[in-house]
């Protein structure tokens, strides 16, 4: 509880903050969004390898984000909010995926499409 | 292990004077935990979408490619960007102890979120004007769902920059003024973070 | 967007009507009159001792993390009660309307409960004993120790734990308003899907469960935050990681389960709350929807949750198991690694709740062998435990009793759950009544901990202990209750009885059921024991003078403070120099040294925000199942307005004099938390203004 009462501008979450970091953050997202468009829109890939391609920029863009925008380094300031994150990304990636690998597996034997809806379909993460 | 060291001469038992935590670190990292919390909110709508985006979810309703339209979504995208880096800079000027440049970058940042969640707004209405609304299938309601869910984090991160904006002029860059400022920062920052997996998974892994 | 609901709804009062009252049965009745007893004894009571103002300025508007988890645990307790009664009907139900010849008694063709109510009572049993009843008991401890064992004043965000006690009591609150207006769900603790959803459960009772779960998971999940900022911030100097106690490490997993689970069970609860208040199709039979991802994303909570509900009992047994042993904890560093193994493992095993789904074999094996793996680290604490027990100075007292007892039915629990895990075997009793007592053995230990730590901490809070005499004739009664429901539960479920059963049409089920409500009667009496206890022990509450550590043998820092506990914790901020700090201290002489001088103390203020903020947000949880839409707009607008009316309060507490801190720690019971304080506004300071 003991309040320090020194200026609060001089925390170091406030001096982290720097101008060419969130400029740099603003173009390297939105770069890797335009590259992710560009080959989203000539439609040249299969879906397996536009998912791969599209997530790969999608993962750059968030390391991006997170050294640059939120400026997560191993600083004493900022070491619990790398530690937690770190903990928490397996959870993400356990829920999404796990969910998505059952019930791909679940659909497959439960729910079969029939042949004259197939005209209608398109790929999805379940299929 | 220390267990048996016998104490010495210079063995402290009470240490009088010691500070404590810092109040600003502590509401940040209370504030990171709870971003990751929200995070696993959307992971969990995330997975529900993933389950529900089959066609056979659709019910003979539109399906992911027939209602996305990733051009579109580039210029949210570099919208929402640029709330969040406008943002981001009026925390630069608040380092600097500049008043009117923070209340500038805030006022920006709201600007570019308007226009973020008119194009959404937009999005969402002329489906729903169209019978295709949240109620039209499995679906459909992933995907209202999903958008809603970011857009109502983006009002509340409007409202709290309102709060911001009359609360600078009032108390200065004081203790509590700065943590919020801080924690509204990752908050910001967090929707378009948020955003990047919407854009990438709903409106260009589904085109 | 409105739904057309079946039944009347005006304006003014939603679906509310007069006949949503069920004044007309004789359970209710009865069970309204004896509440309404209940409240006209505490008010009458608290007007006529002239407490209306402590209540308030004490109790209600406090923001003392040992007072917050006090009125945590008075919740549980008072939720344990209804989940008993609650267990109480379900059992003498079931017995009563045993074979097809069974009488009827009031209104029901077999027993005494129609199956609408019958299954209102089951739901209400396992969402307040999960929910109501285990979680605030569990929070409650963690509130009061955590603090005290790293060596802190309070909590990081006092003022935000204020909030998450009364959400938790507002969404309590509105379970047991759903006795008496309207009613409860009716499909099952879990929210069986898609009974839940509009077309098959068009009454408010669904409504009532989902919200009430929404805004305690709320303040679950501030609790949570506040916790985990709790342990990593504020630790004495000196409490290093691997000299934190165990209770200590086992709650900060245990929030980092609660921290990213309750979202998830958020998210499922919403999208339900969607389909039943927006129309959409979620979770719906038809027009795509899925009813297996609701279960799913349950479970992704659901399961997180049971080991959310266990660690922090193990933190309980890794406490009181040495103190009466009379040594270190064997294996400190193990435990640790195996706490923070279950629960990562516990995020991996959520399907394991609906192997019967049919997703396959490679599925169903990698969720088996997950699940198996969470007895490897839980074999280390058991084992861990009993080496602390082997050739230690062991003293059965009721504290002790109860962790052995707990350690007992872990290992019950366990070994049925290992059963369990195997799909095989899952398949063929899945949904039967063995599946219930294998997890009512988890429950009960943590129930067991529970008890074991309300007896062990208990003097360190209110300066006296509870009977010795009385706490073990609770114990054993109710330890005979348990062991005598429950073996006869697991004899049931291999007779195949099946879950949620209104009517036992088996005959040759009776003689089991006979032997479940005879220990239900012990039970009951266990219960009339506790009470007993409770009031024998404040009636002779003067007559012991206890020291800082009343049980003599304790280990851990929170028992440096004097008993009973002043208010502001620790006068000066304790060095910590070793694990076990307590006991190091004790074995050189210097368990009793104090500080040579005070100084000043920076408390935080009471504020009355967050009683507010609770009762507004039971308004809108009332005012949404009711669907009376002005209300529920005006609350949460209110809720919105008390959070920016908050921001701009610039009280920052205030500061405690040396000299009253002297006179306090001279005279225990002026700073006692249950004494009254006086005014310290003249005190307070505010926020630095512009810089």
């Amino acid at each position: 509880m003991a309040g320090s009462h020194s200026d609060p501008l001089a925390h170091p979450e406030v001096r982290q903050g720097s101008a060419v970091r969130y400029i740099a953050g603003f173009i390297s997202t939105v770069v890797l969004m335009g590259a992710a468009l560009v080959v989203t829109m000539r439609h040249g890939l299969d879906y397996q390898s536009l998912v791969e391609v599209v997530g790969g920029l999608a993962a750059l863009a968030l390391l991006s984000q997170a050294a640059l925008f939120y400026g997560l380094d191993i600083s004493r300031a900022q070491i619990w909010k790398g530690v937690s994150l770190i903990l928490t990304v397996p959870l993400f990636i356990i829920t999404v995926g796990l969910t998505v690998w059952m019930f791909q597996s679940l659909d497959q034997r439960t729910m079969v499409m029939p042949a004259s809806n197939a005209a209608a379909s398109q790929p999805t993460l379940l299929q | 292990m220390a267990h048996d060291t016998a104490p010495t001469a210079n063995t402290r038992l009470f240490r009088p004077g010691y500070e404590g935590h810092n109040q600003i670190s502590a509401r940040t990292l209370g504030f990171w935990l709870y971003m990751l919390s929200d995070a696993l909110l959307f992971t969990a709508l995330f997975a529900a979408y993933a389950v529900l985006d089959t066609p056979m979810n659709a019910a003979g309703g539109p399906i992911a490619s027939q209602i996305v339209n990733p051009v579109e979504g580039f210029w949210q995208t570099i919208a929402i960007l640029g709330s969040v880096t406008s943002y981001s800079l009026a925390t630069v000027a608040m380092k600097n102890g500049n008043r009117g440049g923070t209340a500038l970058g805030i006022v920006a940042a709201i600007a570019l979120a308007v226009v973020f969640l008119a194009f959404g707004v937009n999005d969402l209405t002329t489906l729903a004007a169209h019978g295709d609304g949240m109620d039209r299938s499995g679906y459909l309601s992933a995907y209202f769902v999903l958008i809603l869910t970011h857009a109502i984090h983006m009002g509340i991160g409007i409202l709290w920059m309102l709060v911001m904006l009359v609360q600078i002029p009032r108390y200065g860059f004081n203790e509590m003024v700065v943590a919020r400022m801080l924690n509204l920062r990752m908050f910001w920052q967090f929707q378009a973070t948020v955003w990047v997996c919407v854009y990438v998974y709903v409106y260009m892994i589904g085109a | 967007m409105q739904l057309q609901v079946p039944g009347p709804w005006s304006l003014l009062l939603g679906r509310l009507t007069l006949d949503q009252i069920p004044y007309t049965n004789p359970i209710l009745q009865v069970t309204f009159a004896v509440a309404a007893l209940i409240g006209l004894v505490i008010v009458g009571a608290v007007l006529y001792y002239k407490k209306v103002g402590y209540l308030w300025r004490e109790w209600l508007t406090t923001v003392d993390h040992k007072k917050i988890g006090v009125m945590y645990i008075i919740v549980g307790l008072v939720m344990l009660f209804r989940g008993f009664a609650d267990g109480l009907l379900i059992r003498t139900q079931q017995v009563l309307a045993n074979g097809p010849h069974a009488a009827g008694y009031i209104g029901a063709t077999h027993g005494f409960l129609p199956p609408f109510h019958f299954d209102q009572v089951y739901s209400a049993h396992g969402t307040i004993m999960i929910l109501f009843a285990a979680t605030p008991i569990l929070t409650g401890f963690q509130n009061i120790v955590v603090p005290l064992q790293i060596g802190a004043r309070d909590m990081a965000f006092p003022y935000m734990n204020a909030v998450s006690l009364w959400l938790t009591t507002a969404a309590a609150v509105l379970v047991m308003i759903s006795l008496f207006v309207g009613d409860f769900s009716q499909a099952g603790w879990v929210g069986l899907i898609p009974l839940t959803e509009l077309p098959y459960s068009p009454g408010v009772g669904v409504d009532y469960w989902m919200w009430a779960i929404q805004i305690s998971s709320v303040g679950t999940t501030l609790n949570a935050i506040n916790m985990i900022v709790t342990i990593v911030d504020m630790r004495a100097p000196g409490m290093t990681w691997f000299r934190m106690p165990v209770f200590s490490w086992t709650t900060l997993s245990t929030n980092i389960i609660g921290l990213t689970a309750f979202p998830v069970l958020g998210v499922a609860l919403a999208l339900l709350g969607a389909d039943r208040y927006l129309g959409t199709h979620f979770f719906t039979a038809g027009m795509g929807g899925n009813l297996m991802l609701y279960t799913n994303l349950f479970w992704i909570w659901g399961h997180p949750e049971v080991y959310f509900l266990i660690l922090p009992t193990f933190g309980v047994l890794s406490e009181v198991i040495p103190a009466f042993s009379q040594k270190p904890l064997f294996g400190y560093v193990t435990m640790v690694a195996a706490t923070f193994a279950i629960a990562g493992i516990s995020w991996l095993v959520w399907l394991h709740h609906f192997f019967t789904m049919g997703a396959g074999p490679d599925i169903n094996g990698f969720f088996s062998v997950a699940t198996m793996l969470v007895g490897i680290p839980t074999g280390v604490k058991v084992f861990n435990w009993m080496f602390t027990l082997y050739r230690g100075r062991i003293t059965y007292t009721v504290p002790m009793l109860w962790a052995m007892f707990g350690l007992f039915l872990l290992l019950v629990g366990g070994l049925t759950g290992m059963m369990l895990a195997i799909p095989a075997i899952n398949y063929t009793v899945h949904d039967s009544v063995f599946v219930i007592a294998h997890f009512h053995c988890m429950v009960l230990m943590v129930v067991c901990a529970g008890f074991a730590g309300v007896t062990y901490w208990f003097p360190k809070l209110f300066g006296f202990k509870l009977n010795e005499c009385w706490g073990k004739a609770f114990f054993w009664t109710f330890a005979v209750g348990t062991v005598t429901v429950f073996t006869a539960m697991f004899a049931l479920g291999f007779e195949g009885e099946t879950r949620r059963l209104d009517w036992t049409f088996n005959t040759a089920w009776k003689p089991m059921l006979v032997v479940e409500e005879v220990g239900m009667i012990i039970y009951v009496l266990s219960l009339a024991l506790f009470a007993v206890m409770l009031v024998v022990s404040i009636r002779d509450r003067n007559k012991q003078k206890l020291a800082a550590d009343p049980w003599e043998t304790s280990r851990t820092l929170e028992w440096l403070t004097p008993t009973p506990i002043p208010f502001y914790n620790y006068a000066v901020t304790p060095q910590v120099n070793t694990r076990d700090e307590l006991a190091w201290r004790r074995k050189y002489g210097m368990e009793h040294t104090k500080p040579d001088a005070y100084e000043d103390i920076h408390m935080p203020s009471n504020s009355g925000l967050p009683v507010i903020l609770g009762a507004l947000a039971g308004i809108w949880g009332f005012a949404m199942i009711w669907r009376i839409w002005w209300l529920a707009a005006i609350s949460l607008l209110g809720v919105v307005l008390i959070v920016i009316i908050r921001s701009f309060d610039k009280n920052a507490g205030y500061h405690l004099q040396p000299a009253e801190i002297e006179a306090m720690e001279r005279d225990l019971s002026i700073g006692a938390i249950t004494a009254e304080q006086p005014d310290r506004s003249h005190h307070i300071i505010t926020h630095a203004e512009a810089h």
